[in-house]
């Protein structure tokens, strides 16, 4: 017990000895899914965080005082998320939360946080039209995927019949659903529609739908990993070689993939390729900071790198790290990343540039055309100003 | 013998001063603890009263239920659903909760009858419940908007007390349930529980209706877990298609399991420390963390069966030596003797077999049997191995297992009816290996032979069992009757015998069907066993079929003699007949070795 | 039309394949192997490592047998023995076996999906339809392997030895058959099915640590239904699997998921035997 409380003793020595010369740090936390589905893509949303406060420390931190993350697990499900947020809001006392999840994991967290008062900016795209005060978004919605493929599909191949397929989940049915009517808005008809339960990966059945309905264009929005992969190597196996656009691939996905991808149509706001200055520096960043164990940056790291970037101008702004005026800071700060400038002033989302992409035989991402600013439309009209 | 009532009532004063200590604890622990501990404890709180459901299930009764997680999420969607789409108030939640315990009280009874019917397998009855968790969550994922798929439900209305009141009311939930969980497990019905996880074929044929009785508690255990759902949702205002899956129903499982099973507050300690435990580790190293329990898991399942909880009482009773035995002081008393002599003096005889057959596939076990036993009669049943005598008993007390014909018991048809109905209209059967339950006494098993009579009290213990006559003779003639506090596996060959006698005749039949009750036994217990049969149908009227190989036996007390050869009665009579008869001579030419007494 | 037909054969033959192993251990041992998945995805790695070493696809097959086979019985001396009494810890303890090798996974390979290279790709044109060529050869692997267990069981001493054991194993060990041995064998042979399995079923899907979950409720479902013979768990296979996919092609995929389960849980109750004709 002595032991202990020496310890402890030499903790606080350290600490407070720390906050002698600079003032308390900004806490930001992470809650991330470094177990569950998410925990693929979750060391690379942990490297971008870690690369951007690096970069803003570098730089003298803000308000005089530095950023410190705080990482917390959220299983990629509810009830971790729970966990996660009531250790980052209750226990660690976090100022802000930067946040790429899934959408449970968002929902469990939200009340929590509307509990506790805490600025969350939200990194990951989603099927739209989640609200609240204490909530930003910088990633794509709906509005802003579908139209870059559809239109791709319409103008360049002349399709009038589409096809969808999607697992069981919010996601792949808002994702589709909003397709559909995207579809029909254009004068084009959707042939099928057809969901296989989240975990299912044996497409067999709706892939004989999908011949026997014999469409023009083929658009799928599966869970990420396995649902996906298997659904294109299967469509590969069965000679499907319509157009065929794919809500969720990534590049790393693509790539390990190899011939089986090659022409899928992805639409995303970030790619690896663009090139910009910004996004050239990043990459060398990123390159430097972690090496060999660098995580290729993707559309959900980017984001989360960005979105620290804005919670530091935000608190720049406000001049403190004063929750409501931190959360009115956040719709006006515009920051520059990878991505190009964003501001998320649009019912607390964010206009994006989305770029049209299309997977070549060596399993990369060539970009066919890009959409200035596409705009997120109606999320949360609540919010409008 | 000590006064009982004292030891009845200290069950309950345990119970009553553990209620007490517990709800103190949950009374004063949100002042000493900070917001994040308690916002932790709430929800392992909830789950604990669950992981205590899954004990009662598993470890006292012996159900392995992946399932009870499905109950729990029910209880939160209800909550959820409600709230989200219907509306908020006191009203509206109550109406939820309704909802919450009828829902879940539907499905667990649904899912009672698809796992538990005579002759399910356990496994099968496990994989039920493992399938009905995947299900619902199937169905959870395809509601759309209404279920939120699979972000579930988040923000909806619900009352935001402050964290102490959410506390005490997680906390006061978990204490009340298990304080009548631990009076229901340490009640009479608690040993029929066991009895069950023990012999389940056994306790059927005692006409204890072993399914229904899992059922129900099935629905029970179901509406517990659906209310701790309810709390867990408008609690943390969020559900989500995980707390319906199977992933959280093996944790329940697992947590029972390293807690220790049919200890009950084992598992509880074990959920709230586990559950508590994981939030700071898994955050540290989310693989291992997971990859450690399952090492742990299948240590504990593999060396440590019982779990930690039995370690931490043996240390405990190392420093705090047991001061009373924990086995209650049962007096027997008599039982009014009206109901053993119902019908078997009357016209029509007890026992009526018509035409009774038995096939295997191809194999004819039993073909056009014939039979008929009357009232104050001992038939018994010779025949060679293979004869179909086991069969033929088993056709008697089972109605799903002849093929063909019909058998009357008291003039009711059996129709296809399970060996506890069959208990009911006056069969009592006793089996060729003794088959008892080990880790009851004496006493406990005559009270569960008396269950379908008597009933058990749910929460209480009863100091007394009632016996008819006949089974007071066997106890005493045995030296059964002192030894009531005894385990069974404890007692000599001749006892378990002489219990396992006395169990049947508790049950007050009227058609008694012995298969080898003197296998194995010294001459003077076959002496007595013999009086109490002869004693039987001459004062009590019971119709007596009796299967044997020793003929001297069968000759000094029966008074007529069928012969079963190859499926079919091949001679009826007296005992001198069928002895002298040629017939049975050539049959059992090649037997002889086991005729030897 | 013709697809549909190829497609319930084919699933059919890859639900057959999926849960033979299974059967094995369930019939010889009276137990249920809640490990299956884990072994099937350890059967989709093999096939992994197999396709980056640069070995041939089809050899990846049997290597996936032959060490499964070995891991089965080395789970079988550490884990199974000790439990033979007790066939609902074993349950629970082959459940545990299965979530510390699904982590063991993760913690090697990562969670991400990895792929197997196919040792057919592409399409054939089989009587009049366009089907694809890896589903088919695994309808004809599985017709083999049908064969090949049954004469397994009807020709072998081990096989002769483990039917006595199924149908009693008190008086097998009486007959001096070493029953411990057997089981051994058995649940060796059962890994090494499942490893098989998930090696064949990996280039029409993914590897990932949790790939054979998916299968695991469907196959016991099936095994149960059949009871302790080839030829029904051939027949189960082919009217649960055909009953999915015509209820997913023509109703929808999502109850098209849950029918194998619903189904059989339906048949058990009406006719606790199932299929099997005992």
């Amino acid at each position: 017990m002595n032991l202990i409380n020496l310890l402890f003793g030499i903790g606080v020595g350290v600490s407070l000895g720390a906050s002698a010369y600079a003032a308390d740090p900004i806490k930001i936390g992470i809650p991330v899914g470094l177990s569950g589905a998410n925990s693929v893509v979750a060391p690379s949303v942990v490297q971008a965080s870690e690369l951007a406060v690096e970069e803003i420390n570098s730089k003298g931190g803000v308000l005089g005082r530095s950023l410190q993350l705080e990482i917390a697990d959220d299983g990629s499900g509810a009830q971790g998320a729970q966990r996660a947020y009531d250790s980052l809001v209750f226990q660690k006392e976090v100022d802000g939360i930067v946040a790429m999840e899934t959408t449970a994991a968002r929902n469990a967290g939200l009340p929590i946080v509307n509990r506790g008062r805490v600025p969350l900016i939200y990194t990951s795209f989603y099927e739209g039209r989640s609200c609240s005060p204490w909530m930003y978004i910088n990633a794509w919605v709906p509005e802003q995927q579908v139209a870059p493929i559809v239109d791709q599909f319409m103008s360049e191949y002349d399709a009038k019949k589409f096809f969808l397929i999607g697992s069981d989940y919010a996601f792949g049915r808002g994702m589709l659903n909003f397709t559909r009517e995207y579809v029909e808005s254009k004068g084009g008809t959707v042939v099928g529609e057809s969901y296989l339960p989240i975990d299912g990966s044996d497409w067999t059945a709706i892939i004989s739908q999908l011949r026997s309905a014999n469409p023009d264009a083929l658009i799928t929005s599966t869970s990420g990993g396995a649902p996906n992969v298997t659904l294109t190597r299967q469509l590969r196996a069965a000679g499907v070689t319509i157009p065929y656009g794919n809500y969720a691939v990534d590049e790393g996905t693509a790539k390990s993939m190899g011939e089986d991808a090659e022409g899928i149509y992805i639409a995303a706001s970030y790619i690896s390729s663009i090139d910009t200055p910004e996004n050239k520096k990043f990459l060398e960043a990123v390159e430097k900071k972690f090496g060999d164990d660098a995580k290729t940056p993707n559309e959900l790291s980017v984001p989360q790198y960005e979105a620290i970037y804005a919670y530091a101008a935000a608190v720049e702004k406000a001049g403190s790290t004063n929750p409501v005026d931190v959360i009115d800071a956040l719709g006006e700060v515009t920051v520059d990343g990878p991505r190009g400038a964003i501001t998320m002033d649009k019912q607390h989302h964010a206009a994006l540039t989305m770029y049209l992409g299309r997977v070549t035989g060596d399993g990369s991402v060539e970009v066919v055309r890009s959409f200035e600013n596409v705009d997120p439309g109606e999320q949360c009209p609540q919010f409008a100003n | 013998m000590p006064d009982t009532n004292i030891t009845v009532s200290r069950t309950h004063r345990a119970a009553l001063i553990g209620c007490l200590i517990g709800l103190c604890v949950v009374a004063v622990a949100p002042f000493t603890l900070d917001i994040y501990l308690t916002n932790i404890l709430i929800r392992t709180l909830l789950l604990a009263a669950v992981v205590m459901t899954v004990d009662i299930l598993w470890g006292y009764t012996g159900i392995l239920t992946f399932g009870q997680s499905a109950f729990f999420g029910i209880g939160a969607y209800a909550c959820g659903l409600v709230f989200t789409h219907y509306g908020f108030g006191p009203g509206w939640a109550f109406a939820a909760l309704a909802i919450a315990l009828g829902v879940a009280a539907i499905v667990a009874a649904a899912t009672g009858w698809l796992a538990f019917f005579h002759g399910s397998s356990p496994i099968y009855a496990s994989i039920i419940t493992l399938a009905l968790p995947i299900v619902l969550t199937q169905v959870i994922y395809s509601g759309g908007s209404f279920t939120g798929s699979s972000s579930g439900l988040s923000g909806f209305p619900t009352y935001f007390w402050d964290l102490k009141v959410w506390f005490w009311i997680a906390g006061g939930f978990l204490v009340l349930t298990t304080t009548a969980g631990w009076l229901l497990v340490r009640s009479d019905f608690g040993r029929v529980l066991i009895a069950i996880r023990e012999n389940e074929d056994r306790s059927a044929y005692l006409g204890i209706p072993v399914s229904r009785i899992k059922t129900i508690l099935m629905v029970f255990a179901a509406m517990v877990a659906s209310a701790a759902g309810f709390a867990y949702a408008a609690f943390s205002n969020v559900v989500a298609p995980e707390l319906v899956g199977f992933q959280l129903g093996t944790e329940l499982l697992i947590w029972t399991a390293l807690g220790g099973r049919a200890t009950l507050l084992g598992p509880v300690f074990a959920a709230i420390g586990i559950d508590t435990m994981s939030s700071w580790l898994s955050g540290a190293m989310p693989f291992l963390w997971k990859l450690l329990t399952g090492v742990g898991f299948v240590v504990v399942i593999v060396a440590l069966p019982r779990g930690l909880a039995p370690l931490l009482t043996a240390l405990w009773h190392r420093f705090w030596p047991k001061s009373n035995s924990m086995f209650t002081e049962v007096k027997i008393t008599q039982a009014p003797a009206s109901r053993m002599l119902r019908a078997s003096f009357g016209d029509t005889p007890p026992l009526r077999i018509e035409h009774l057959s038995r096939r295997y596939g191809s194999l004819k076990v039993l073909s056009d049997v014939n039979l008929v036993g009357h009232g104050t009669e001992l038939l018994g049943v010779i025949g060679p191995n293979g004869a179909g005598k086991t069969t033929l008993m088993r056709c008697i007390s089972d109605g799903k297992e002849r093929t063909d014909g019909s058998i009357h018991i008291n003039n009711v048809e059996i129709g296809r009816c399970s060996p506890q109905r069959v208990v009911g209209l006056g069969v009592g059967r006793s089996f060729q290996n003794t088959s008892l339950f080990d880790t009851l006494t004496v006493a406990e098993c005559l009270k569960l032979a008396r269950y379908r009579l008597d009933g058990a009290k749910l929460f209480d213990r009863v100091d007394t069992v009632a016996l008819p006559q006949p089974a007071l003779d066997i106890l005493k003639a045995t030296g059964l009757d002192q030894k009531l506090s005894n385990e069974t596996r404890n007692l000599s060959h001749g006892m378990k015998r002489g219990l396992e006698l006395a169990m049947v005749l508790a049950t007050e039949p009227s058609v008694l069907l012995l298969d080898e009750p003197t296998a194995g036994l010294t001459r003077p217990e076959r002496m007595a066993i013999g009086e109490v049969l002869t004693r039987l149908t001459r004062d009590f009227g019971l119709c007596i079929i009796l299967i044997e190989h020793d003929l001297d036996f069968v000759r000094a007390i029966s008074n007529r003699v069928v012969v079963l050869h190859q499926g079919a009665i091949l001679m009826e009579g007296t005992v001198e007949e069928v002895v002298a008869s040629d017939l049975v001579k050539a049959v059992y030419a090649g037997h002889h070795e086991e005729e030897v007494a | 039309m013709g697809s549909v037909t190829f497609d319930v054969l084919t699933t059919a033959a890859i639900l057959f394949v999926v849960s033979t192993g299974l059967m094995v251990i369930l019939g010889v041992m009276k137990l249920l192997n809640f490990a299956h998945g884990a072994f099937l995805t350890t059967g989709g790695y093999v096939a992994y490592m197999a396709g980056l070493a640069g070995v041939s696809p089809w050899l990846s097959i049997p290597l996936a047998s032959i060490l499964g086979f070995l891991f089965g019985l080395v789970v079988e001396r550490i884990v199974i023995r000790p439990l033979y009494q007790r066939p609902l810890d074993a349950i629970l303890a082959t459940w545990g076996l299965g979530i510390v090798i699904s982590q063991v996974f993760a913690l090697t390979f990562g969670r991400g999906v990895q792929f197997a290279p196919s040792p057919l790709s592409g399409t054939v044109d089989f009587l009049g339809v366009e089907y694809s060529a890896y589903r088919l050869a695994i309808a004809a692997i599985a017709i083999l392997l049908a064969f090949a267990l049954i004469g397994l069981l009807s020709l072998t001493r081990f096989g002769l030895n483990a039917r006595a054991v199924i149908v009693n194993e008190d008086l097998a060990r009486g007959l001096g058959i070493d029953s411990t041995k057997v089981r051994s064998l058995t649940f060796g042979l059962g890994a090494g099915l499942a490893c098989a399995a998930g090696a064949l079923i990996t280039p029409l899907l993914s590897v990932d640590p949790n790939m054979g979950l998916p299968w695991l409720v469907n196959s016991f479902m099936l095994v149960l239904v059949s009871g302790v013979s080839f030829p029904s768990l051939l027949f189960a296979s082919l009217v649960l699997g055909g009953t999915q996919v015509l209820v997913s092609t023509y109703v929808s995929p999502i109850l098209g998921g849950m029918t194998i389960v619903v189904l059989a849980a339906l048949i058990l109750r009406l006719n606790p035997k199932g299929f099997s004709r005992a």
